[in-house]
């Protein structure tokens, strides 16, 4: 069922519903960058529409156009063929357009049921709410969906999906006929993400026109129907989702061939490098328990786990953001008993975290700023004095050598893309000369082409001899450590190396579905 | 069916709009100054434009300065202080006491002050850092403690100099025609720039104030970087305490209390001069010396004084308020 576009020419539709959402040559412009040139999009009803580019291809502005919140310079949207205007969210709220981004616009101290009933149009009598027809209502929208969520639970008790299903629910309550998703399961594990295509299985069979955006691209290919592609603010295609496969797709986002993620070719067997750090029934109740680890010099090792598992615990605990309960700590052979990230970092281990927006950046600093802010004490100038004329010259020397796309080292980091943020972040904890480099999920938000530019790091700093722990939930990336371990409950239960890592396999020892698989594995050390 | 369709005009923010807006944000405070200064130049020229009142101007801001400028410590880091005033109450009238009592020198009453501040601070940061409580509600209740501490000792009487000659000489002397209160002030100006700019404590405190979880997780030693913008903020509000009792040579119990809302006042206007809402030196600098152009201004013109705190609370709500309207402007516009 491929779409017109302007690219491919028109095709005759084989669709018979008339498309539930058309915009049409939407042009917008932020100062001098064109972020949008003349771009149209269309949802049908019933029918997933996969929105995808890399960051700064112009998806979020499109969205954020859709969703009244920017206005477009130039173009149209017709909802159910109507011509509309959307110059507010509530204007998108009563066309019935819903939008569940990654951040999620619920009040944690709220129960579920209260969150649900702070959207619109929710039953009153006499101006006051009427629970019990609330709570009737989202029961049937639960019922809908195939799922539900402790309505009297607080939704900061909730998991992340929990809470999703929350905005979800609330969207529903409001009939909304055209949802759009932000990267939904850029936080699920795999058996909600099965979920949410069951979801969204459901709604399009109700006649929902569902606009889907997310990094993820097997993802994609296996939710949407159709793929609508973005390149630096122009359409790129229109396509059937069942005529690309990833490595098509991802052709059409970057532009250009990408390599496969191969395994590492080493000649050396990195595990006979002497070896760096190693734990030693290391345990932080109740995420991280009894985990042995050894990490040799220039070795990549993965950490496979489902979220939750414990593997962000074990990262605070390695750089001395949190402290022990049990277990000890060895550096170079030494005893290491970081009290701090300060410790950390002075001994040589630095973390990319998890968050970069939240734990790694100050995003109203400059560029120059946050590279700089780990390594600014000099050890040479004892009164602690900062000169901003070297802090800038040694950003601008990192963002050479790290590819960070920036017009300069004194604009503000939060102005930056994902990946480019997250080189940032990378490039701040290189700088401190660590010997035990940490990434926790460090693509997630980073689109395809800057994500291989972070594993070109990852590598030469390994080639270097600095030892990295990569944690990532996207296990094909995980294709380029020497090693993974994998973490269950807390625990490191296997060790696989870099030959039978493979996303499957991972992914059923994460899941502890595989036991006979305990006998082929070599202890996890 | 792409191609057929009207486009539909919409309004184009011309990106000269976004200029405007921006440079309003960032002078627009300034331009209140300059305002102020050729309105009132203009309306009395004989006593405003004149070098001595000029001076005159700056002396008058001398106090307000000093610990606006240590509070601006404590804002940067993200944090609050509302013992500041208690604080300069409690250093005029201890040191006040020390001299009356037990005869020390006026150094000796300085680093006695210093210390005394350094302690609140400490008091503040740690309560703040250690038990975790938040900055208001923390310094709002050392700053109680210091009031009492303060009656205990003088009974809620003025404490007087019995000989203030040499004392009042440190607000009231000279030298090249301009009174120390205005070095003091120019020098710890000179000398708090340096620390939030040129140092690693101070980049540290701005990134410790921009976000914490980072700061900590970049290395930075956020608990005592917090304690130090605590004691910074004590010792300076200290010294205007001291500065305060030494212009009569007499401590009254709660002199120091009213800059508290001088000095926030002053350190959120500086937050809209040159800078998108972030507090510095030089910004809370100018926000103190717009309210004293403004004070010289109305007494000159021999306005009431309920005009006063007119100016100031209009000037503040103004400042801050069309700084952040031309932000979002400047964004929008974009």
């Amino acid at each position: 069922m491929v779409e017109t576009t302007p690219l491919d020419g028109p095709t005759a539709p084989t669709v018979t519903d008339p498309p539930c959402l058309e915009m049409s040559g939407i042009s917008k412009q932020f100062g001098g960058h064109q972020a949008l040139e003349d771009v149209s999009i269309t949802l049908h009803p019933g029918r997933v529409l996969a929105l995808c580019g890399a960051n700064g291809a112009g998806k979020s502005t499109l969205v954020r156009i859709l969703a009244g919140v920017e206005s477009a310079d130039a173009g149209t949207i017709r909802v159910r063929g109507q011509e509309e205007t959307v110059a507010s969210p509530g204007d998108a709220t009563r066309l019935g357009l819903s939008f569940i981004h990654q951040e999620l616009n619920l009040v944690p101290k709220f129960t579920a049921l209260q969150n649900i009933a702070m959207g619109a149009d929710h039953p009153r009598r006499t101006g006051v709410l009427d629970l019990r027809g609330l709570r009737r209502k989202a029961l049937a929208v639960m019922d809908r969906i195939g799922y539900s969520v402790p309505l009297d639970a607080k939704v900061e008790q909730l998991s992340v999906s929990d809470r999703w299903m929350v905005s979800l629910a609330r969207s529903l309550m409001r009939d909304a006929s055209i949802v759009a998703m932000d990267e939904p399961t850029a936080s699920f594990t795999q058996e909600e993400a099965d979920r949410l295509y069951g979801i969204v299985d459901e709604l399009t069979a109700d006649g929902v026109g569902i606009l889907y955006i997310s990094h993820r691209l097997e993802e994609v290919l296996h939710v949407s129907d159709d793929v609508t592609v973005l390149r630096n603010g122009r359409l790129v295609g229109s396509y059937a989702a069942r005529d690309l496969d990833v490595a098509s797709l991802t052709r059409h986002i970057v532009g250009r061939d990408v390599e496969d993620l191969t395994h590492r070719v080493t000649d050396t067997d990195p595990t006979a490098a002497p070896v760096l750090l190693r734990t030693s029934g290391l345990t932080r109740e109740p995420r991280v328990r009894d985990v042995d680890l050894t990490i040799h010099e220039g070795e990549i090792l993965g950490v496979a786990g489902l979220v939750g598992a414990g593997r962000t615990e074990l990262a605070r605990l390695l750089i001395g953001a949190d402290a022990a309960h049990a277990g000890s700590m060895t550096l170079d052979g030494r005893p290491y008993r970081p009290g701090s990230p300060s410790d950390g970092i002075k001994a040589g281990v630095a973390l990319v975290p998890e968050e970069r927006r939240s734990q790694g950046l100050v995003l109203r600093s400059s560029v120059a700023s946050n590279i700089t802010m780990a390594s600014m004490r000099d050890p040479r100038r004892r009164l602690g004095t900062f000169s901003p004329r070297r802090a800038a010259a040694t950003a601008r020397d990192a963002v050479s050598r790290f590819g960070v796309k920036t017009s300069s080292v004194h604009d503000a980091v939060g102005h930056l893309s994902g990946g480019n943020q997250q080189k940032v972040v990378v490039s701040k904890c290189v700088l401190t000369g660590p010997r035990l480099l940490i990434l926790d999920e460090p693509t997630v938000g980073v689109d395809v082409g800057a994500r291989g530019e972070i594993y070109d790091i990852i590598r030469d700093l390994a080639a270097s001899g600095t030892s990295i722990l990569m944690i990532s939930s996207d296990f094909d990336e995980l294709a380029i450590c020497d090693r993974v371990v994998v973490m269950r409950e807390g625990a490191l239960t296997h060790s696989v190396p870099a030959s039978r890592a493979t996303k499957d396999h991972l992914t059923s020892l994460c899941f502890g579905t595989t036991e006979h698989l305990g006998t082929t594995e070599q202890d996890p050390s | 069916m792409t191609a057929a369709l009207v486009d539909v005009p919409v309004l184009q923010a011309p990106p000269r709009r976004a200029r405007v807006w921006r440079w309003f944000g960032r002078y627009g405070a300034l331009l209140v100054l300059a305002l102020l200064v050729v309105g009132t130049s203009a309306l009395e020229p004989e006593t405003f434009a004149t070098w001595d009142n000029f001076i005159n101007i700056l002396n008058q801001s001398a106090l307000s300065a000093i610990i606006a400028m240590g509070l601006t410590f404590a804002l940067v880091t993200g944090e609050f202080d509302l013992s500041i005033g208690n604080v300069a109450s409690l250093s005029g009238v201890l040191a006040c006491t020390a001299m009356v009592s037990h005869d020390v020198s006026i150094p000796v009453a300085f680093g006695l002050a210093v210390v005394i501040g350094a302690v609140v601070g400490l008091a503040n940061g740690l309560v703040v850092t250690l038990l975790n409580v938040n900055a208001l509600v923390a310094t709002l209740g050392i700053g109680t403690v210091a009031v009492g501490v303060n009656y205990a000792v003088a009974g809620g009487l003025p404490v007087s100099l019995t000989d203030p000659a040499p004392f009042i000489q440190i607000t009231l002397g000279r030298f090249l025609g301009i009174p120390y209160p205005v070095f003091i002030m120019l020098g710890l100006a000179a000398v708090l720039w340096f620390v939030l700019n040129r140092t690693v404590l101070g980049q540290s405190m701005q990134a410790v104030g921009g976000n914490p979880v980072a700061a900590q997780l970049s290395g930075i030693r956020v608990d005592r970087v917090r304690v130090v913008a605590f004691v910074i903020c004590g010792i300076c509000a200290a010294l205007t305490g001291l500065l305060l009792a030494s212009r009569t040579g007499s401590a009254a119990v709660s002199g120091g209390d009213t800059y508290l809302l001088a000095a926030f006042a002053a350190a959120f206007f500086g937050s809209a001069v040159l800078r998108d809402g972030e507090f510095h030196i030089i910004g809370t600098l100018v926000g103190v010396i717009t309210v004293s152009v403004g004070f010289n201004a109305i007494a000159l013109i021999g306005l009431e004084t309920y005009w006063q705190y007119l100016f100031q609370g209009l000037l503040l709500i103004l400042g801050v308020g069309v700084g952040s309207l031309a932000r979002h402007r400047a964004a929008a516009a974009h």
